[in-house]
C-alpha cells in the first residue's frame, strides 16, 4: 500500500514539475529564436529603411534617366557607431557635384538626393545610398544592392574599416566597375587586398596617426603609453600608426581593445594601469563619447598632456559633443581646421553653397560647413572630386569595362585638395599630409590648434608596413625601436 | 562506483569554483584599487540587472508568462526618457551629446524618469490586456506572442530613433564621481543605480511580504485556481502585476540609459541578462533575482579583466564565463538557486 502511495506522490510531483520544465524549455527555445530574430530583424529593418530612401530618390527621376547617365552609388553608415555621420558623408560627395557639376540639392538633408548635374556632358545619376552599420557583412549586402539591383557603375564608399576591406574584395568580382573609397581607413584595404579597381584618395588610420607618438615621446615626455583601440581593422590601423611612431623612439605601450560598439567601458577602464604617462585613444564614433564620459567618472579628468587621440578626438562633431572633456588633448588627423589656405576656403564655401541650412540630420554643429574638417565630409568630397577629374579627362568614357577611367583614376592627383595635396601610390592608396594639433577652447567652444605637420606620409610608413608584414591587430605591430623619416622632424606650424 | 561517476561533474565544478575564488583572491591582493573598481563595476551592473529582472520574475512568478518583450520595454523606456528630456528640457536638437550644452536640472532628469516608467507600465498593461489575456495558460503561445512584440518594437525603435547610441543626462548638479582617498568611482553608478536597486528590492519585499496585495500575489504563485475560487479578482491582480513588472523594465531602461546609453541591441542584451538572472536565481523568486543578478554582474566583470594568464589573453572569450555559471548552477539546482517546483 505504502508503495502505491509513494508512487502516486512521485507521479504527482512529476506532473507538477512538468509545466515548469516545459516553460524552461520554451524559454530556451524562444531565446534561440529571439537571437536569430533580433539579428535578422535588425539588419532587415535598416535595409528596408535604406532601400525605401533610395527608391524614393530613384523613382523621382528614374523615368527620365538618359542612357548616357553616369550611375553613382554612395555607400555610408546610417547605423552603428558612425551612423551619425551618414549625411556628412553623402553631403560631402554631393556638395562637390553641386558646387562644380551643376547639380541641385533636393532640400537641406543630403540623403534627400540631388537632381541635375553633368560630368563631361554626361548626366549624374545617384542611384541610391548604401546604409551600412560598420560591419563587413552589412556593407557587402549594401554595396551589392547598389551595384546589382540599382546598377551603379561607380560606388563612392564605404565609411568604416572592416567595410573597406570587404568592399575592396568585392570590387575584385566586379572588374568592370569603379570603387572609390569613402573614408574607410583600414590598412589592409589597399596594402593587402590591392584591388585594381579600388581607389583610395584618403590616408589609412596609421597615416592619420603619423607623428603623434613621436611628439608625445619627445615633447610631452611620455615613456609608457596606454593605447585603447576599437577591436577591428580601423582601430588596429589607427593605433598601429601611434605605436609604430611611439615605439620607434623607445616608448613602451599597454594595449586595450574593447569591441567596436561597446557602450559600457567600465571593465576596459579598469584595465588601464593606475600609473601611465599618457593615453592614446583610438576609440571611435559614439564610443569616443561613452569612453571619455565613463573615464572621467571613474578616474577623473585627464591631467594636462596625458591624453592623445586619433581623428575622432578632433572631429568637429565629437568636439561639439564633448565640450571641455578633451581640451588639451593631442590629436592626429589629416585635416587642419584652423588653416587659412585658399584651398580650404574654396572647399568650405562649396559646402556652404550646397547645404547652407542647418539640419538635425547632421550631428552638432549641425551644418556641413561646420563639419568641413571632419574626415567624413572631406574624404567623400575628395572622392567625388577625383571621380570628376578622371571622368572629365576620359570624356565620360565608361566603355570597355571602364578601362579608360581606371587608368585615369590611377594617375589622378588632387594638388589643390583642401588640407594638402593628395597623390596615389602604386596600390592606388593616397599619400597625404598629416597634422598634429592641440584641442583648445575659445569662448567655451573646443577647437583645433594645429602645431605640427608631417607632409607626404605614405602608407608604407617609412618601410614599417609592406604587403608581407603582419596586418595591424591586437598585438601588431610589435613595439620596437625603428627609424622613421619624420622622427623629430615634424614641421612646426606657426602661420596658418 | 556509479555514484563516483555521477559525482564527478560536481566535484569538477566545486574544484572550478574554488579555483576561481583563489584566482580572484590573488588578483585582489595584487591590485587593491583595480580589484575594488572591477568589483564595483560588477555590483553596479548587477544592480541594473536586478531592477530589470525583478519585473521579469514577478510577471513569471504570478502568471507563468515568459515575457520575451521585457528587454524591448527596457529599451523603449530609455528612449522615451531620452526624448522627454531632450524635448522638454534641453531644446531637443542634439543627436549625441556629452556633458550637455544646456545644464540638466534635477527635474529635467526626474520627470522623464517617472514619465517613462509610467508609460512603459501602461504599454506593458496594454500588451497583457490585448495580447496575452485571451491566451491565458498557454505558455508557449504567450512566449511566442511576446517574441513577436519584441521584434516589432525593436524594429520600430530603429526606424524611429535610428541606429545611433544616445545618452540620457544626469542632473548637472549631481557630481560626476565620488572620491574616497585615492579611489574614485562614478556617482550615478554607485549611488543612484545601486541605491535604486536596493530601494526596489526593499519595496518589493515589503509589498510581497507585508501587504494584502503581496499576500494575494504569493497565493497566486502557489495556487491560482484556488485563489480565484476564493473570490479574488485574479484578472485585476494579473493586470497589476504586469503593470508593475513592465514599470520596472522602463525604470531600469532610464537608469541604464543614463549610466551607459540607449541604443539598438540593448533590448536583446537585457532580455538575455534577465533570463540568465532568473534561470540562476530561480524563476519567480525575488531573492533569487538579487543573487542571480549579483552573480551574473560579478562574473561578467571579473571575466572581462582577469582572464589574463601570463601572455595568454583569454578576455575576448570572457563572455563564455556567464554561460559556464548557468551550467554550474543548473548542474546543482535544476530549478535555480531559489526555484521551487510549481
Amino acid at each position: 500500500m505504502t508503495n502505491v502511495a509513494e508512487e502516486v506522490t512521485r507521479l504527482e510531483r512529476g506532473i507538477r514539475r512538468w509545466p515548469l520544465r516545459r516553460l524552461a524549455a520554451a524559454a530556451g527555445l524562444a531565446l534561440c529564436g529571439l537571437w536569430i530574430a533580433a539579428c535578422g530583424g535588425k539588419s532587415s529593418s535598416s535595409a528596408s529603411g535604406a532601400s525605401s530612401a533610395s527608391s524614393s530618390t530613384t523613382s523621382s527621376s528614374a523615368a527620365a534617366t538618359p542612357s548616357n547617365a553616369i550611375r553613382i552609388g554612395i555607400l555610408s553608415d546610417c547605423a552603428g557607431d558612425f551612423g551619425a555621420w551618414y549625411n556628412a558623408d553623402i553631403g560631402g560627395a554631393q556638395a562637390y557635384f553641386i558646387a562644380h557639376n551643376g547639380a541641385k540639392p533636393n532640400g537641406p538633408v543630403p540623403s534627400n538626393g540631388i537632381t541635375g548635374g553633368t560630368i563631361a556632358g554626361h548626366p549624374i545619376k545617384i542611384v541610391g545610398y548604401g546604409c551600412a552599420d560598420d560591419t563587413a557583412a552589412k556593407a557587402l549586402s549594401e554595396v551589392r544592392r547598389l551595384v546589382e539591383a540599382d546598377k551603379a557603375q561607380i560606388v563612392i564608399g564605404p565609411l568604416s574599416g572592416d567595410e573597406g576591406i570587404a568592399v575592396a574584395n568585392y570590387s575584385k568580382t566586379q572588374p568592370g566597375l569603379t570603387f572609390i573609397n569613402g573614408t574607410s581607413g583600414a590598412q589592409d584595404t589597399t596594402l593587402k587586398v590591392r584591388s585594381p579597381n579600388f581607389y583610395r584618395f584618403n590616408g589609412d588610420g596609421a597615416q592619420w596617426s603619423a607623428g603623434v607618438g613621436d611628439v608625445a615621446y619627445r615633447k610631452l615626455g611620455w615613456r609608457h603609453a596606454v593605447v585603447i583601440m576599437d577591436d577591428y581593422a580601423f582601430g588596429w590601423t589607427s593605433a598601429a600608426g601611434f605605436i609604430a611612431d611611439f615605439c620607434a623612439d623607445g616608448g613602451t605601450v599597454t594595449r586595450i581593445y574593447p569591441p567596436l560598439g561597446t557602450t559600457d567601458y567600465s571593465s576596459y577602464i579598469s584595465q588601464i594601469p593606475q600609473k601611465f604617462d599618457g593615453l592614446f585613444s583610438a576609440v571611435g564614433g559614439t564610443g569616443t563619447l561613452d569612453f571619455l564620459k565613463q573615464y572621467t567618472q571613474s578616474r577623473g579628468a585627464f591631467k594636462k598632456n596625458t591624453l592623445a587621440g586619433n581623428i575622432f578626438l578632433g572631429d568637429p562633431a565629437v568636439l561639439a559633443a564633448v565640450h571641455a572633456a578633451d581640451v588639451g588633448a593631442l590629436v592626429g588627423q589629416p585635416t587642419n581646421e584652423d588653416t587659412s589656405s585658399a584651398n580650404a576656403a574654396a572647399y568650405i564655401s562649396a559646402l556652404k553653397q550646397a547645404y547652407p541650412a542647418p539640419t538635425t540630420s547632421l550631428p552638432k554643429p549641425g551644418t556641413l560647413a561646420g563639419l568641413a574638417s571632419s574626415v567624413f565630409t572631406v574624404n567623400y568630397y575628395m572622392a567625388a572630386w577625383a571621380l570628376d577629374k578622371a571622368l572629365t579627362a576620359v570624356h565620360g568614357d565608361l566603355s570597355n569595362g571602364q578601362a579608360a577611367l581606371h587608368a585615369a583614376l590611377a594617375k589622378t592627383t588632387l594638388p589643390d585638395a583642401p588640407y594638402g595635396p593628395v597623390t596615389l601610390d602604386q596600390n592606388r592608396q593616397a599619400i597625404v599630409d598629416n597634422y598634429i594639433a592641440d584641442v583648445t577652447t575659445t569662448g567655451g567652444t573646443p577647437g583645433i590648434h594645429t602645431i605640427y605637420t608631417v607632409p607626404g606620409v605614405t602608407q608604407a610608413f617609412g618601410g614599417t608596413f609592406t604587403p608581407t608584414t603582419p596586418s595591424p591587430g591586437r598585438g601588431q605591430p610589435v613595439c620596437q625601436k625603428r627609424a622613421l623619416p619624420w622622427q623629430g622632424k615634424e614641421q612646426s606650424i606657426s602661420v596658418h | 562506483m556509479t555514484l563516483g561517476i555521477r559525482q564527478l561533474p560536481r566535484t569538477a565544478l566545486i574544484a572550478l569554483g574554488l579555483l576561481v575564488v583563489v584566482w580572484l583572491a590573488i588578483k585582489a591582493s595584487q591590485g587593491g584599487n583595480t580589484f575594488l573598481q572591477v568589483t564595483l563595476n560588477g555590483t553596479t551592473d548587477a544592480a541594473l540587472y536586478f531592477i530589470v529582472a525583478a519585473g521579469f520574475t514577478l510577471i513569471f512568478g504570478l502568471m507563468r508568462v515568459v515575457n520575451m518583450a521585457h528587454g524591448s520595454l527596457y529599451l523603449f523606456g530609455g528612449y522615451i526618457a531620452y526624448v522627454a528630456q531632450t524635448h522638454w528640457y534641453a531644446g531637443g536638437t542634439s543627436q549625441f551629446q556629452l556633458g550637455a550644452t544646456s545644464s540638466t536640472s534635477i527635474w529635467g532628469f526626474l520627470v522623464p524618469l517617472v514619465f517613462a516608467t509610467l508609460v512603459i507600465g501602461l504599454v506593458g498593461l496594454g500588451i497583457q490586456q490585448l495580447l496575452l489575456r485571451w491566451n491565458q495558460g498557454q505558455d508557449l503561445r504567450q512566449a511566442l506572442i511576446t517574441i513577436a512584440v519584441s521584434v516589432i518594437i525593436a524594429d520600430q525603435l530603429i526606424a524611429h530613433y535610428g541606429g545611433i547610441v544616445e545618452s540620457i543626462q544626469q542632473p548637472t548638479s549631481w557630481p560626476n564621481s565620488i572620491v574616497i582617498g585615492t579611489f574614485r568611482y562614478g556617482f550615478f553608478r554607485l549611488v543612484v543605480v545601486l541605491g535604486a536597486a536596493l530601494a526596489v528590492g526593499v519595496l518589493l519585499y515589503l509589498l510581497i511580504q507585508h501587504t494584502r496585495l503581496g499576500m494575494i500575489i504569493r497565493a497566486g504563485v502557489d495556487d491560482r485556481p484556488m485563489l480565484s475560487a476564493l473570490g479574488v479578482n485574479v484578472q485585476l491582480v494579473f493586470a497589476g502585476a504586469f503593470f508593475l513588472g513592465a514599470m520596472l523594465a522602463g525604470f531600469g531602461g532610464v537608469l541604464g540609459g543614463t549610466m551607459i546609453s540607449v541604443g539598438p541591441g540593448l533590448d536583446s542584451q537585457f532580455l538575455l541578462n534577465s533570463l540568465i538572472v532568473v534561470i540562476i536565481g530561480g524563476m519567480g523568486s525575488l531573492p533569487g533575482a538579487a543573487i542571480g543578478a549579483l552573480l551574473l554582474g560579478l562574473v561578467q566583470s571579473y571575466s572581462a579583466i582577469y582572464l589574463h594568464f601570463g601572455a595568454t589573453d583569454l578576455t575576448p572569450y570572457g563572455v563564455l564565463a556567464q554561460f559556464i555559471l548557468v551550467i554550474a548552477v543548473l548542474a546543482f539546482r535544476p530549478l535555480g538557486l531559489f526555484g521551487r517546483p510549481a
